[in-house]
């Protein structure tokens, strides 16, 4: 048992070296060249997804989803086909607001809302320009 | 409210079952002094993650999605291995007991590291996303605006202390039962949450666009096991069982369990059980202090 000390301390070293690095990721994405941070709201409800915009140019997306809904919403975005997940956030519960941020190149999308977290959700297209 | 509370229950459990197994563990063989690296790995677990959860929240600066599911999928990998050497650590140490009392070994110090990591993995892997949730929460109830409201802060808070007191319950179910069986249905129970959380990891991972085929269904019925029902949440919260489950998924699950739960199995049965061993693994911990 007097192994799994050194071993326990890597694993926490990895740990914490890898957040910090997909933090920086994100910190370097967001001032780099592929444009400035969008940010863009999502009104969730048990039959409703509506997105602020339905296109954005490439770069970080936030997307500031508010679920005003009773169920428990996921928010997804996919892509084209609508098989592939670029992006989604669950969790969110009745009443609150939790962010979604992609990486996005140009390209179309389709954005869901999956109030009760079942079925195929409720989507919209959505366009990323440039690149 | 209940929506809300059901996230809190299923988030707080699914911390909560490894450690209160742990710590009854720790109890009844008389190793109190190694809850202290638990309640340490817990609390830096929380801290860690609260933390994180609001700078993100709070910050300037999101976390990409890729990069959550990155951290919540290892995390959960990683405490797959601990949580493994726990079990085996523990029927091991079972085995052992009756050369213990005698004073020969005492393996606790060397588990202080093992133990706390295990205690901050077992808490910890899913905590970011637990502490996002409950920022979002908190970010409700402290909004100036029309929209705010500790309804959902509340019912979360809610759902986690319950989490809390089912967790005190199991330990409190555990320390009663006699020690053979202990060793035996919570090894069972550990590796078979041990092998969801791996199931959940590989799916994290797959999110996460670091392993493929996260189209490729095994099963969904989530028409059928509603996530966001009581149960659908309970199922989640102890085998993490998803309704839609990925082939990767299951070939990890079942790659992780069969091994290991057979060599689990064959390693608390197949041993001589002398009846001096017997009747010392069988007398309650009470006693056993008192043989120490």
């Amino acid at each position: 048992m007097r192994r799994a000390r050194p071993l326990a301390g890597t694993a926490l070293a990895a740990v914490l070296a890898c957040s910090a690095c997909t933090v920086d990721n994100s910190n370097s994405n967001n001032g780099g060249s592929s444009g400035a941070p969008q940010k863009l709201t999502v009104a969730a409800s048990d039959d409703a997804c509506k997105v602020s915009s339905d296109h954005a140019p490439a770069g970080t997306l936030t997307f500031e989803v508010t679920n005003k809904g009773s169920k428990v919403t996921e928010f997804y975005m996919l892509a084209e086909s609508g098989q592939h997940v670029v992006g989604e956030v669950e969790n969110i519960g009745p009443g609150l607001t939790r962010s979604l941020v992609v990486q996005a190149s140009a390209g179309r999308y389709v954005t869901a809302c999956k109030p009760g977290m079942t079925g195929k959700g409720i989507r919209h297209s959505f366009t990323v320009t440039g690149g | 409210m209940l929506a809300n509370f059901l996230i809190g229950l299923r988030e707080g459990l699914e911390a909560g079952l490894v450690v209160s197994i742990l710590v009854a563990y720790l109890v009844k063989t008389e190793r109190r002094a190694l809850l202290r690296p638990v309640w340490m790995g817990i609390a830096a677990a929380v801290v860690v993650s609260l933390a994180f959860g609001a700078l993100l929240t709070y910050g300037p600066r999101g976390l990409t999605f890729e990069a959550q599911e990155f951290i919540g999928g290892s995390l959960s990998i990683i405490a797959v291995g601990f949580v493994t050497w726990m079990v085996f650590w523990m029927a091991k140490a079972a085995r052992g007991i009756a050369t213990e009392l005698n004073g020969q070994i005492d393996a606790a110090a060397a588990g202080f590291w093992s133990l706390f990591v295990v205690a901050l993995l077992a808490v910890g892997r899913e905590g970011l996303e637990t502490a996002l949730f409950l920022w979002a929460a908190t970010n409700v109830a402290t909004s100036n605006g029309t929209t705010s409201s500790v309804g959902p802060l509340l019912a979360a808070a809610l759902g986690i202390a319950v989490a809390a007191l089912l967790a005190w319950l199991l330990y409190r179910g555990a320390v009663r039962i006699n020690l053979r069986r202990f060793f035996k249905w919570s090894g069972v129970f550990v590796v078979v949450i041990a092998a969801g959380v791996l199931s959940y990891g590989v799916h994290d991972l797959q999110e996460s666009g670091v392993l493929p085929g996260l189209d490729n269904l095994l099963f969904d019925v989530s028409n059928v096991v509603d996530p966001t029902s009581w149960y659908g949440t309970l199922l989640k919260a102890v085998f993490n069982f998803s309704p839609q489950t990925t082939v990767l998924q299951g070939i990890a699950w079942l790659l992780y369990i069969v091994p290991t739960m057979t060599l689990f199995l064959w390693m608390v049965r197949n041993r001589p059980q002398p009846r001096r061993d017997r009747a010392v693994a069988d007398k309650p911990a009470t006693q056993e202090k008192a043989v120490a």
